[in-house]
């Protein structure tokens, strides 16, 4: 799990240009999206973003998600992401 | 009626935000150069900016470089784009090549729109006001500024900026080169005073000029007016001149220079040079091509150029093309076409 943690915060910072952001750098517990709100530490993503790590999951990692209202539990950390994708991926 | 020039600012292939290329320009020889890019830092925020290609992030630093200082509403973002994002365009298809596509990347998808630039500007700057894009190839600029020029006749304006904007990739300027658009080898500064080829040297601009109703102390000139002409001939020319120079109140013998897009092409200056020859034998031929490259955007450069020669005064003897008769500039024409077939004249005055 530590591997792909780590495969998927060099894939999320790629994919989301976080310039001058290392891997060390994102907590894989702390929250993806604040919605808005900057009192919630993390990286404060936003809806654009969460487009890109739909796409980000699809190719890398062959999931299609189908049900819309589970994202926000999958894309609240980076961690979440790990867990339902090592459970789910087909590549 | 009459509209301010206030501000301009520029990143191009010369030193960026400033206006050092009027006194210590820099002269390249490649065919090919990218723009020289500021510390965009200053201008958008870093998380912000993560999302834009480098074809916004320098229309953004320009437009808010241009708006330096002031406080006015601003009334309108008119942009002038000749091939809009292409970096981003570019990625945008060649993923959909790569992922057959399927998967492909929203944030390139949504910018590669020509008209996301003028879009992104009034996005950072809270413009709610009109916004419209213009893709004309070589007189885009040109035809946003019309469409400025003809609010502010209306009197729907008071404050616009007019934006030229747009960056050469290496795809592209691949695909320029197979149908002759740059010259062979490297270019030298002879080539433009003797143009025996055809080509030009690539070049990128992102221009953003602010146009007031009211003149201040900040004022860099007075634009009386600009005529568009489709394949004109001398006499069309002569006829748009003089309706320029009716609105400016003066004649024929009070235009001090005349910016000219020379490239050195042949087939584009040899227009420039009988034009010139037949209607001002007499006075100083400016260029500027020779600075900042052949691009969609350049001839927002010439309109710079004359603002910025009247403002202080004087034509740098790099900007002179030919010298005419030796005066303190204080009405400059800024020619423009593209392949002989788009034309537009303005007339700027101090």
């Amino acid at each position: 799990m530590s591997e792909l943690i780590e495969n998927l915060k060099n894939e999320i910072i790629e994919a989301l240009n976080l310039e001058g952001m290392s891997p060390a750098d994102i907590d894989e517990n702390a929250a993806l999206f604040n919605g808005g709100d900057p009192s919630v530490a993390g990286l404060g993503l936003d809806s654009i973003d969460a487009l890109e790590l739909i796409v980000l999951m699809e190719r890398n990692y062959g999931i299609k998600l189908k049900n819309a209202s589970e994202g926000k539990e999958i894309f609240r950390s980076v961690a979440t992401m790990a867990e339902y994708i090592s459970k789910n991926r087909t590549k | 009626m009459a509209v301010y020039i206030q501000s301009a600012a520029q990143i191009s292939i010369q030193s960026p935000l400033c206006d050092d290329w009027f006194t210590d320009p820099i002269l390249r020889e490649e065919r090919y150069f990218r723009s020289e890019e500021p510390d965009f830092k200053q201008y958008v925020d870093p998380m912000s900016a993560r999302r834009m290609g480098r074809l916004l992030k320098r229309a953004l630093a320009s437009a808010k470089k241009a708006l330096e200082g002031e406080t006015a509403t601003l009334d309108a973002i008119v942009t002038g784009t000749g091939l809009g994002c292409i970096e981003t365009t570019e990625k945008f298809l060649l993923a959909m090549l790569k992922e057959g596509e399927q998967a492909l990347p929203p944030s390139h998808f949504m910018q590669s729109t020509h008209n996301t630039i003028g879009s992104l500007i009034a996005q950072h700057l809270k413009c709610h006001g009109y916004n419209n894009t213009y893709t004309h190839r070589g007189t885009s600029f040109d035809c946003a500024l019309q469409d400025v020029l003809m609010q502010f006749d209306l009197g729907a304006l008071s404050s616009a900026l007019v934006c030229a904007n747009d960056e050469m990739t290496e795809l592209y300027f691949q695909l320029f080169d197979q149908i002759g658009y740059w010259k062979k080898e490297d270019v030298k500064s002879e080539m433009f005073h003797n143009a025996s080829s055809e080509g030009s040297f690539a070049g990128e601009v992102s221009a953003t000029f602010l146009l007031e109703r009211d003149r201040t102390e900040k004022s860099l000139c007075r634009l009386d007016g600009q005529v568009l002409m489709y394949q004109p001939d001398e006499l069309r020319v002569r006829e748009a001149i003089d309706e320029l120079l009716r609105k400016g109140g003066i004649g024929w013998s009070d235009v001090d220079g005349v910016v000219c897009g020379y490239n050195a092409a042949r087939s584009n200056d040899e227009v420039y040079a009988r034009l010139m020859e037949a209607l001002f034998p007499d006075v100083t031929q400016i260029y500027y091509k020779h600075l900042f490259g052949e691009s969609f955007s350049a001839s927002a450069m010439g309109y710079y150029v004359a603002a910025l020669c009247l403002k202080r005064g004087e034509v740098p003897s790099h900007l002179v093309f030919k010298k005419g008769r030796t005066t303190t500039p204080k009405h400059i024409l800024v020619y423009n076409h593209f392949q002989n077939k788009d034309h537009s004249v303005a007339l700027l005055s101090c």
